[in-house]
């Protein structure tokens, strides 16, 4: 009968229709720009763009909008009348994580809401459009949510920052303090694409300038939910550490599985890069004793728990480090206005470099000329044990405080500012 | 067991569609209690799609369907089979994932007395009871036409419509299936037969209509289509 | 922060970097390969239980269930939901979940798909796949991204190592429980009524209705059934795995897989080819790494030369 030769390639087109799905990439063109006044029409207006619906939602997304118009409230609290910028206003978007919907938005941003500054964008192939964009119309980004060293290297501008985090500060918190404790032999397991390579690439030197080597570096397809054998081979080389590269659900994945495999026992589990939310997500028992560099942590300090709490109020949940480094970007950048007087780019930039900040989100911060990148105190911290926790979200222990110069390095030689 | 009165099927001004393409045109048609009438045309005259409609699988037609005095309308096949309308299609529709014993336990019994024991189809087919535990498939293609045969026997269907059974078969195959047939008659119940097989067909018909391009342009008895079998089948072009 | 987890096309971008500079240790390539069988059984089991469903709503209503993948999840969110709000863990949310899931399939066949049966199966490709969009933007709504907390059950946190080989308990219980509900779906299709008639729905529907079998009826427990079996594979995945919204979104293109394999409409075919990509999942990561997902396609690709039909296909099909 015909009807099941029809039905089958039905199965087949649903397969393929699902898996293109599942790609789908396309590009976007460029546009005009204005300006002008002191104040740029009148108001200053800032673009927030992050994934406001997909995996990266809850440890910034929606809630950042939260944190920024606290920035704004706290501006207006401190300079009332005096302040420059008097009307302030937000605009959000989803990129969906996608770089090509974000460079349409981040043009639509700065041409149609004539947004002065952009913020967040998490994911790198997203942020390095954004910065493109940043160049091309003069405007400002500040980037929080990605961890590609490219936006202070090779691809560094003069109108883009990057605040929070980098994958060298993410390996060198971590893969040093790890060597450093005994964890010589290392295998790193990560996930075959942009992201993974790179933090393979800042792991592997960092393990290997504290004086540790890397014998396994395993690849996994992306994304992936079966690691199960992936730990077998990981763990064949006996080593002292495992790392895994993961994020988001396969980070989950992978951690279930790995105590699962009785490895937790074996070899001490480092996570690259890990938020505050996927620990609350897989709950402290699965991580615990996990090591992983943090950026920021709610309940360090009473400054920190302070404005955490504020921010409980507002949105019944605890700040991740993205939503503190978004406060932090926000409200320095209004700084900067009050300082320059207007919302212009050029003097927001001259503001901005090289000036040193401490706040609540930034220690011992600087807004480094020479490559944008604004490096602050970290934190080596180590996950709870369930007895350990006090009160919701209270899952992190700060065994040490890394200072700025060494989570960092020095600028990067590939940044040229044009 | 003799025929019942009531059991007759009339189709009445039936037409039939694929899509904006017709392929019958106001087809009228009886078989009466216990009367085996057999449907001749070439290749493409609607034959299939006649026995389809009646049993209810092809359901873009006009017209009207009756059985056993109730006019049958809209309703589903199942509901057509249970009134004792046993079913025998072209490719014989023999279940590969099912053995030989299941197909033929699969149908639901709808009458009682008239329904063959499964020793009793054992006893006619022998060759289904040696093969039993056999997926249904795996039959030669003469066995797999009389498990069709068997199985809707099986219910005690009152009316067979059976699509080419000879097609494709070997000449002693064919007369058993002709054996079967008068069998069948004998005990009472009616048949309409598509057949392309005229030979075959005037062996055990009472009756023929014959189909050309979804017109029935014949209708004719055993015995004056016998003596003109070479003209007629001029006329179909077959 | 990386890229979204469905950019799939980003793992060929980018430098490539030097892999695997150790091979596995000490000679005993005999035991990583007994390992990564078993691993691959386990995973394989998992994959024949959700494949299952597929097939046999596939067969007898000859609807592609897109919505299978939105359905395992929730099984595993309704799951870690239930631990949450009640308290119920692991053991009760199995049976729970399950009926919960057949209810909601009911649910679903009665108000939605039997409207579509009658259309082109498209329509319904596209209704379930509308409604997997929109329970997952619900549960994202309702839950976030970030996923749900799902502890391993209590005794089941163990390993069992026979020599050098060794698995999670939970991993062989994993296994060994859908074996044995694939078994018993298995037995209760080859050895009752019942079970005959779903196997001849699925073979073909309109056939088993011209044979005096009210299939409508069949359908919408099978419906439930399938969607509850999807139900059952997402509480069994819950303890191992990531409970998020999105799970099922991967999750959906490898069951595809592996029904196409198989044969579409064949349950002999889901099982077996379950196994199959099981196997060939752990085999890929235990020698080819990154790759390992490709070989699953790429088997796909290659039966679909061989045997368009699938494996347990009927070969009829191609006429
Ligand atoms: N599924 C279909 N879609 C469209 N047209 C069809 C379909 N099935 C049959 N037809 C057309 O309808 C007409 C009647 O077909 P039918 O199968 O009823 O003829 P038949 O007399 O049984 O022929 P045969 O002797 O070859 O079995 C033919 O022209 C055929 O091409
Ligand atoms: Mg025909």
């Amino acid at each position: 009968m015909q009807r099941t030769t029809s039905r089958q390639t039905l199965a087949v087109l649903a397969t393929a229709v699902t898996g293109s799905l599942v790609l789908a990439a396309c590009g976007g063109a460029g546009g005009p720009s204005s300006g002008g006044g002191k104040i740029s029409d009148g108001k200053v207006v800032i673009g927030l763009l992050n994934d406001q619906s997909g995996v990266y939602k809850d440890l910034s997304g929606p809630n950042s909008k939260v944190a920024i118009q606290m920035a704004i409230d706290d501006y207006k609290a401190k300079y009332g009348d005096k302040a420059v910028a008097k009307d302030i206003e937000i605009v959000a978007a989803d990129h969906q994580n996608k770089p090509d919907v974000a460079n349409t938005k981040a043009q639509e941003m700065y041409d149609r809401d004539k947004a002065d500054i952009i913020l967040d964008v998490p994911t790198s192939s997203a942020a390095l459009a954004v910065a493109t964009q940043a160049k091309a119309k003069k405007k400002l980004f500040i980037d929080i949510g990605a961890g590609t060293t490219a936006l202070t290297g090779a691809q560094c501008n003069k109108y883009t920052f990057h605040w929070a985090y980098d994958t060298y500060m993410l390996a060198s918190g971590t893969g040093a303090a790890l060597v450093e404790g005994g964890g010589k032999n290392w295998s790193i397991v990560y996930p075959d694409y942009a992201f993974g390579q790179d933090m393979t690439k800042s792991f592997t030197a960092a393990v290997e300038r504290a004086g540790g080597t890397v014998q396994q570096k395993i690849a996994t397809p992306f994304p992936n939910e079966n690691f199960a054998t992936f730990i077998t081979k990981a763990g064949s080389s006996k080593p002292d550490v495992i790392g895994i590269m993961a994020a988001g659900g396969d980070l989950v994945n992978f951690v279930k599985q790995y105590n699962q495999a009785g490895m937790a026992d074996k070899a001490k589990l480092a996570v690259g890069l890990m938020f505050i939310t996927d620990i609350h997500s897989l709950g402290v028992d699965q991580f615990k004793g996990t090591t992983f560099t943090d950026a920021w942590y709610w309940n360090f300090d009473a400054q920190n728990k302070a404005w955490a709490d504020k921010f409980k109020a507002k949105t019944n949940t605890r700040p991740s480090f993205a939503h503190a480094g978004n406060y932090s970007a926000a409200f320095n950048y209004l700084e900067a206005v009050q300082a320059a007087g207007t919302d212009k780019s050029d003097d927001i930039v001259k503001q901005l470099e090289g000036k040193k900040i401490n706040d609540m989100f930034l220690r011992n911060g600087e807004v480094r000329a020479a490559d944008h990148n604004v490096i602050h105190d970290v934190y080596q911290v180590k996950v709870k044990s369930k007895d350990q926790v006090k009160e919701e979200w209270d899952y992190e222990e700060v065994v040490k405080t890394i200072p700025a110069a060494d989570a960092y390095g020095p600028a990067n030689p590939a940044c040229k500012m044009g | 067991m003799t025929p019942v009165p009531g059991e007759i099927l009339e189709v009445d001004g039936l037409s039939a569609w694929y899509g904006e393409a017709r392929v019958l045109t106001d087809v009228n048609l009886r078989v009466a209690p216990g009367e085996v009438v057999t449907l001749v045309g070439r290749n493409g005259a609607g034959k299939t799609t006649l026995l389809r409609s009646v049993m209810g699988l092809h359901r873009q037609v006009e017209g009207s369907v009756s059985w056993a005095g109730q006019v049958l309308g809209r309703s589903s096949a199942d509901k057509r089979a249970k009134a004792g309308i046993g079913w025998v299609p072209d490719d014989r529709g023999i279940y590969a994932t099912l053995s030989v014993q299941e197909n033929l336990l699969l149908p639901p019994i709808t009458s009682k007395a008239d329904a063959w024991s499964l020793e009793r189809v054992y006893e006619q087919f022998p060759v289904l009871q040696e093969r039993r535990d056999f997926p249904g498939t795996k039959l030669s293609g003469g066995e797999q036409q009389m498990l069709a045969i068997a199985r809707v026997l099986r219910t005690g269907s009152r009316l067979l419509l059976l699509d080419e059974p000879s097609e494709g078969l070997a000449p002693v195959i064919v007369q058993q299936i002709g054996d079967i047939i008068r069998q069948i008659k004998d005990q009472g119940v009616s048949v309409l037969l598509v057949e392309q097989n005229v030979k075959f067909a005037a062996t055990v018909a009472d009756r023929h209509y014959l189909l050309a391009q979804g017109r029935v342009v014949e209708s004719r008895d055993n015995d004056s289509f016998q003596s003109r079998t070479s003209e007629l089948l001029e006329y179909l072009g077959m | 922060m990386p890229p979204a987890r469905p950019e799939r096309a980003a793992y060929r971008a980018g430098p490539k970097l030097e892999n695997n500079r150790t091979a596995p240790t000490t000679g005993s390539h005999m035991t990583a390969f007994i390992q990564y069988t078993l691993q691959g059984l386990a995973l394989g089991g998992f994959y024949a239980l959700a494949a299952l469903g597929l097939a046999v709503i596939f067969g007898v209503l000859g609807v592609v269930n897109f919505s299978h993948g939105a359905c395992y999840m929730l099984g595993a969110v309704g799951a870690a939901v239930l631990l949450d709000a009640t308290g119920l863990g692991f053991w009760w949310a199995l049976p729970l979940m399950t009926i919960a899931m057949f209810l909601f399939g009911v649910l679903m066949e009665r108000l939605l798909v039997q409207w579509l049966l009658r259309l082109d199966p498209l329509y319904n490709f596209l209704l379930t796949f509308g409604l997997t969009l929109l329970l997952v933007d619900v549960v994202k709504r309702k839950y976030g991204v970030s996923g749900l907390p799902y502890p391993l059950p209590a005794g089941l946190d163990g390993r069992i190592t026979l020599g050098a080989v060794s698995l999670s308990t939970y991993q062989v219980f994993a296994a060994v429980f859908s074996i044995s509900v694939c078994l018993a779906v298995w037995l209760v299709l080859t050895k009752t009524r019942v079970g005959m008639i779903v196997r001849a729905s699925t073979e073909d529907a309109e056939r088993s209705r011209a044979l005096g079998i009210n299939v409508s009826r069949w359908v919408t427990p099978v419906f439930g059934f399938g969607i509850a079996l999807a139900g059952l594979a997402g509480v069994l995945r819950a303890p191992t795995g990531s409970v998020t919204a999105d799970m099922g979104s991967f999750f959906i293109i490898i069951l595809f897989a592996v029904v196409v394999i198989g044969g579409l409409g064949s349950i002999l075919g889901a099982v077996v080819a379950g196994f199959l990509v099981g196997l060939v999942e752990a085999y890929g990561q235990g020698y080819a790494g990154r790759f390992s997902q490709v070989f699953i396609f790429m088997l796909m690709a290659l039966v679909i030369l061989v045997r368009p039909s699938g494996l347990f296909g009927r070969e009829e099909a191609a006429s």
